[in-house]
């Protein structure tokens, strides 16, 4: 097997405020605008794919957030090996993609997931992301896509000061960097 | 510090706290709760600069933002100094050093002030009307002119400081902690409105929370008093967020506004250590409320600019506020009730009071009156017509106003009076309003342009003396009726408040007052930084100036640091009735951001060095630094650039490496180049329709080359793209165009051709490319994927298989981008730099060589391969790069394709790509060096230009390719590549310069 090597692989502590990075979890980009997607989805994963903007839908194992009218992100609610990432998403692409029922493409190194927890995580975020987190923070589940010291994030919020952060992985370092800066000063 | 001029228990300055301070280096001492300039004039010190074009000494002016004169230096340290800062702004703390600006030796005497003497000489427009001629002469003029130029000492270090940004979201933004500022705060946060109150003071309560007078009562309360209660309330209201000591810099529009927070420019330097400085406030509001107040005008007279003439609201907040006396025998000119509120402050702090001088013929108001009944002695109808005092003022001179008030009557009165406090009237502070798009109207009553409530733009309300309230009970009644109205509030605490006030009755304007001598000789200032004078705005109309706005910029009125806060409506008021125009029709100068200066360091936050821009790394990078790599910016990205070793140069290393890549084997990280995952039964049509070639027939496991071109024809990017199933492709871009690529072709999916079933999504960062090239690059890779068949039949170039290396799924396409026999191995990026290790232990028996960038790029060169952005920029169609093969000539369309067959891009003579070599091969031609055929013809015709060139240590010469007009017919004709101190000999060859016959790809 090939040594398994994320960017951070580390994490930090600021008063109450923890940042961890969380790997290897599975990844998985869903598009489609057919019908019987959501069903299919639904018989395979046990969880339909959130219609309503900014919002997802979890079960013990899988999260689906909503990314756009036609897209869709699955992530591993827990680590998992990669013989089962290879499973899921073979079985995924032979009943969505071979069907022509949708794409189906694993994005697991493509984003990083870093979870942030504490009382100041929203102070943290609003150093320099423009989004208003009034909504967000408030319901379990919400999703945001938005900027986070100019780079491209998705936020998950999975509890109440709690969430977790998806950054491209070759951006992943830069902005671990800025966080754990930014942390110094709340 | 001196007793005298300081008021015991003053209750917003701690008396129990001394600081001590340096001002042009002599030891002070102040109190906590001081502003720099309180703490000056309780030490008795009035003059703290000089003016920018005399000279001429200037003390303190203003208690504010608005402060033209009492601007210093803070702090000698080269990295931490910081000019430009309003003395009546900086609160002082324990070990503060200030300095005056632009004096040399000392303020007290200035080599500069000669320029007071010739001041006949220098007029409005010298600069313009004298160094005009002769025009060789500018660059002597300019020597000078720069070194006079300018205010304040720039610090020569970077700043060490540590500066934040943060984004608000709000319901209601109440703008300033005045009355109707804290009244509106209180009404919003009460119904529920998340609300935001900003003030730029560290003590919220603006003029009122110092207005302690029997005549401004509420509910039977000084004003002061019921105001102080308020504000206590306020702190515990739970939607309510208060932001002291924050400034509001800008109102964009939709409601996005800017605010500046101090956090420890009040500190000492040891507490601010570690700690950030300045936060700048990036706010969303759905409403805004403006109550910003409005600032006293000084009035324009013969020398009323010495130290010690003052606004007469700013005494009296130094003596009500900061406990300061601005002096001992202080004398009042005014034209309104105003001064009158500050006469009764200094009567009760036992300040003498030597006489106002009020050019009205009378007041009979409720303040006046109370004056009266200290026998004070007021001179109606009266004008200074001259004041007398180097460094401070020390005698007044009045006179008589004539009825019609053009000129002065009867005998000259002279006064002894160290202070004076003058009074012209309320300027409402209308900046934010109209920075956000707001419309002004005016109001001849008093003189004052306010927010016009038909041209304001929606979700906003300017309250309070900004609107032109300036009377308390108008402020309190209408600040509760608009907030109501404004934000759907039925009732308010505010509703049946008792208020009394002293209205004012009678007014009187006269924007120059006369003087007994001529105005030629008089100097009435205007704007105190830049010392334009009311005789410069009449000369610049007599030379034909109509317009404020040019006005403005030929006197340089209202250019100054406090960007004409006390000026502009003086200057508006002189031509106005100088050209007799109405001043509503005339309207006033932009107010453009920021209100008050902003630090380079607000404005970028943390984004300072190591985050000053992003830096997206390969998940090899580690190796590469590790093996001491350069690197060069891609992008965002940091790519191996080249590998030098033992000292080599980067010529030297990238000689080798190129070396190596031919003979044996190389390595490159290819992981930048954007990867999209295409997937749909449509993905083929699609590909047709963007990529300028046929996709329809690319078989399964095949790779083809694509050219993708924008609407208008010219190449916008290329790469490879490799069928992986029937409806699934995997498509590569140029490393910087990835995310452009992404959203074209997304943003052509959902908008041109909704009815293509394509899915796109990028897996850049998912995939690391490793991209093994040269004779031994098969040995290599059977030995990292001994199961995988390499034969040239199994596994042909431009194909693709899917592998497995150490139980990780792989796929590895055979596709060069240097002309050798390469593979490129596709794998999760976390796998990667496992893999690059693995197949470096596999090449170490063929010297496998790491190669970056430089070494790739000279390497297509041989092979004449392009690189978009390079040898393109935007105006290069395929034709024009020799790469007619690749336009599906019989497809339906593509993009770009009708821009092809215009006039313009089928002309022969455009600029084409061509190779060049040079006569001498050891010369190496300049990228970007021109190209021209003839040598004394002026203008020389520049037929194109070069764009790569490098020196091919497989050719052994130097090899080039360019861009010329008509180059496809030029094949063997010889130019001249013309440079600084030679002319290089050309020819025109082939862009192939290596392996034409392509024989190396199966070698």
């Amino acid at each position: 097997m090939l040594n398994f090597e994320t960017t951070v692989q580390d994490s930090k502590s600021y008063g109450d405020l923890t940042l961890s990075e969380v790997e290897p979890i599975l990844k998985i980009n869903l598009r489609s605008n057919k019908r019987e997607f959501s069903t299919k989805i639904g018989k395979l994963l046990s969880i339909i794919p959130p219609i309503e903007a900014n919002t997802s839908s979890s079960n013990e194992d899988y999260s689906i957030l909503w990314l756009s009218p036609d897209e869709w992100l699955i992530y591993s609610n827990n680590k998992i090996s990669y013989e089962q990432q290879n499973l899921l998403e073979e079985n995924l692409f032979n009943n969505i993609s071979n069907t022509n029922q949708g794409s189906v493409t694993n994005v697991t190194d493509h984003w990083v997931m870093i979870n942030l927890k504490g009382s100041k995580i929203y102070d943290l975020l609003s150093k320099s992301s423009p989004y208003d987190f009034k909504n967000f923070k408030m319901k379990k589940g919400s999703v945001a896509q938005t900027l986070l010291n100019h780079t491209d994030v998705i936020l998950h919020n999975i509890d109440d000061n709690n969430l977790n952060l998806f950054v491209r992985r070759s951006f992943s370092e830069d902005l671990w960097l800025w966080i754990n800066d930014s942390a110094r000063f709340l | 510090m001196s007793q005298e001029l300081r008021i015991n228990n003053n209750k917003f300055i701690d008396q129990t706290t001394r600081l001590s301070f340096k001002f042009n280096g002599e030891k002070l001492y102040g109190y906590k709760g001081d502003t720099l300039a309180s703490a000056l004039l309780a030490n008795n010190i009035h003059l703290v600069g000089r003016s920018f074009k005399y000279h001429r000494p200037r003390g303190i002016m203003t208690c504010g933002s608005e402060e033209p004169n009492a601007i210093v230096q803070i702090g000698n340290d080269p990295s931490l100094t910081d000019p430009n800062v309003r003395a009546t702004e900086i609160e002082l703390y324990e070990g503060l050093e200030a300095f005056s600006q632009n004096c040399w030796p000392n303020v007290k005497f200035d080599i500069g002030g000669i320029n007071n003497l010739l001041s006949p000489l220098l007029p409005a427009g010298f600069y313009y009307k004298t160094f005009m001629w002769p025009a060789s002469f500018w660059e002597k003029y300019e020597f000078f002119i720069r070194h006079s130029a300018g205010l304040g000492k720039s610090p020569t270090k970077p700043d060490p400081d540590i500066y934040d940004h943060k984004y608000y979201h709000c319901d209601v933004l109440v703008v300033g902690g005045g009355i109707s500022g804290i009244m509106a705060a209180k009404l919003s946060a009460e119904n529920n409105n998340e609300t935001l109150l900003l003030d730029d003071k560290n003590i919220l309560g603006g003029a009122t929370i110092y207005q302690n007078n029997d005549c401004f009562q509420i509910d039977g309360t000084h004003t002061n008093y019921w105001l102080e209660k308020e504000i206590n309330k306020i702190k515990n209201i739970k939607n309510l967020t208060i932001k002291t000591r924050t400034s509001l810099a800008a109102y964009h529009g939709y409601n996005y506004l800017l605010a500046k927070e101090n956090l420890t420019d009040h500190l000492s330097p040891d507490e601010r250590k570690g700690k950030i400085r300045q936060r700048l406030w990036k706010i969303r509001a759905k409403k805004v409320i403006i109550a910003t107040g409005s600032i006293e005008r000084p009035l324009i007279f013969n020398n009323n600019d010495r130290p010690g003439i003052m606004l007469s609201s700013a005494i009296k907040k130094f003596i009500d506020f900061y406990g300061v006396k601005a002096g001992k025998e202080i004398s009042l000119f005014t034209n309104n009730d105003s001064a009158y509120e500050t006469a009764i402050s200094l009567k009760k702090s036992g300040v003498n009071i030597v006489s106002i001088i009020d050019i009205r013929d009378k007041s009979s108001s409720k303040i006046v009156k109370e004056v009266e009944k200290h026998n004070i002695k007021i001179y109606w109808k009266h004008t200074i017509v001259n004041t007398e005092g180097y460094r401070r003022i020390s005698f007044i001179e009045i006179m008589k106003l004539s009825d019609d008030g053009s000129g002065v009557i009867g005998k000259k009165i002279k006064l002894k009076t160290d202070c004076l406090g003058i009074s012209g009237g309320w300027t409402p502070m209308v900046h934010l309003f109209t920075q956000s798009g707001g419309k002004l109207k005016f109001r001849s009553d008093d003189n004052v342009f306010l927010p016009d409530k038909n041209k304001t733009p929606s979700d906003q309300i300017s309250i309070g003396s900004c609107n032109g309230d300036f009377d308390i009970k108008d402020i309190i009644l209408n600040s509760n009726k608009d907030v109501k109205t404004f934000l759907g509030i039925e009732n308010s605490s505010f509703d049946n408040l008792k208020v009394e006030s002293s209205k004012e009755e009678m007014k009187r304007n006269i924007w120059l007052l006369p003087s007994d001598k001529p105005i030629g000789k008089t100097k009435p200032f205007l704007d105190f930084q830049n010392d334009s004078t009311a005789k410069d705005v009449k000369l610049a109309l007599r030379e034909g100036f109509k317009s404020i706005e040019h006005v403005k910029r030929y006197t340089t009125t209202g250019m100054g640091t406090d960007q004409g806060k006390l000026s502009n409506m003086h200057a508006l008021g002189i031509i106005a009735e100088t050209t007799g125009t109405n001043m509503g029709e005339l309207g006033t100068t932009t107010f453009r951001p920021p209100y008050t200066p902003l630090t380079f360091g607000a404005i970028v936050g943390r984004n300072v060095g190591e985050f000053f821009d992003h830096t997206r790394k390969t998940a090899m990078h580690n190796w590469h630094v590790q093996n001491k790599a350069k690197f060069e910016n891609v992008g965002q990205w940091k790519r191996a650039w080249y590998y030098p070793k033992n000292g080599e140069t980067m010529f030297e290393a990238v000689q080798r490496e190129s070396k190596a890549a031919r003979e044996s084997v190389g390595i490159l990280d290819a992981s930048t180049l954007g990867k999209i995952d295409i997937q749909g039964t449509d993905a083929s049509e699609f590909l047709n329709r963007v990529y300028t070639n046929a996709w329809s027939k690319l078989a399964i496991g095949k790779c083809r080359y694509g050219l993708m071109l924008n609407e208008d024809g010219m190449v916008y990017d290329d790469g490879v793209t490799t069928r992986l199933g029937e409806n699934h492709y995997i498509m590569t871009t140029t490393t910087g165009g990835a995310a452009n690529v992404l959203t074209k072709l997304e943003d052509y999916l959902q908008t041109e051709w909704p009815e293509l079933d394509v899915y796109l999504t990028t897996v850049t960062d998912h995939f690391s490319t490793i991209s093994i090239c040269g004779p031994n690059s098969k040995k290599i890779l059977s030995k990292v994927i001994p199961d995988l068949d390499l034969s040239d039949e199994k596994f042909p170039h431009m194909s693709f298989k899917n592998s497995i290396i150490n139980g990780i799924k792989c796929r590895v396409m055979r596709i060069s981008f240097t002309g050798e026999h390469s593979y490129e191995i596709n794998i999760q990026s976390n796998y990667a730099k496992h893999v690059w290790e693995l197949c470096m232990d596999a090449g170490k028996d063929y010297n496998i060589t790491p190669y970056g960038t430089e070494t790739m790029h000279l390497l297509r060169a041989e092979k004449g391969f392009i690189i978009t952005g390079q040898d393109t920029d935007g105006t290069m169609t395929p034709s024009d790069l020799q790469m007619d093969w690749i336009i599906g000539k019989k497809k339906f369309d593509f993009i770009g394709k009708r821009s092809l067959y215009r006039s313009d891009t089928i002309r022969d003579d455009r600029k084409q790509l061509v190779g060049l070599l040079t006569d001498d091969p050891k010369e190496i031609l300049e990228e970007g060096a021109q190209i021209v055929e003839k040598l004394n013809q002026k203008p020389v015709e520049m037929l194109g230009h070069v764009t790569s060139s490098y020196f091919s240590p497989n050719l052994n010469k130097s090899i080039a390719l360019a861009v010329m007009k008509s180059g496809k017919k030029l094949k063997g004709k010889k130019f001249f590549v013309p440079m600084e101190n030679k002319n290089i000999n050309v020819t025109v060859t082939d862009t192939v310069f290596f392996d034409k016959e392509n024989k190396r790809l199966n070698a």
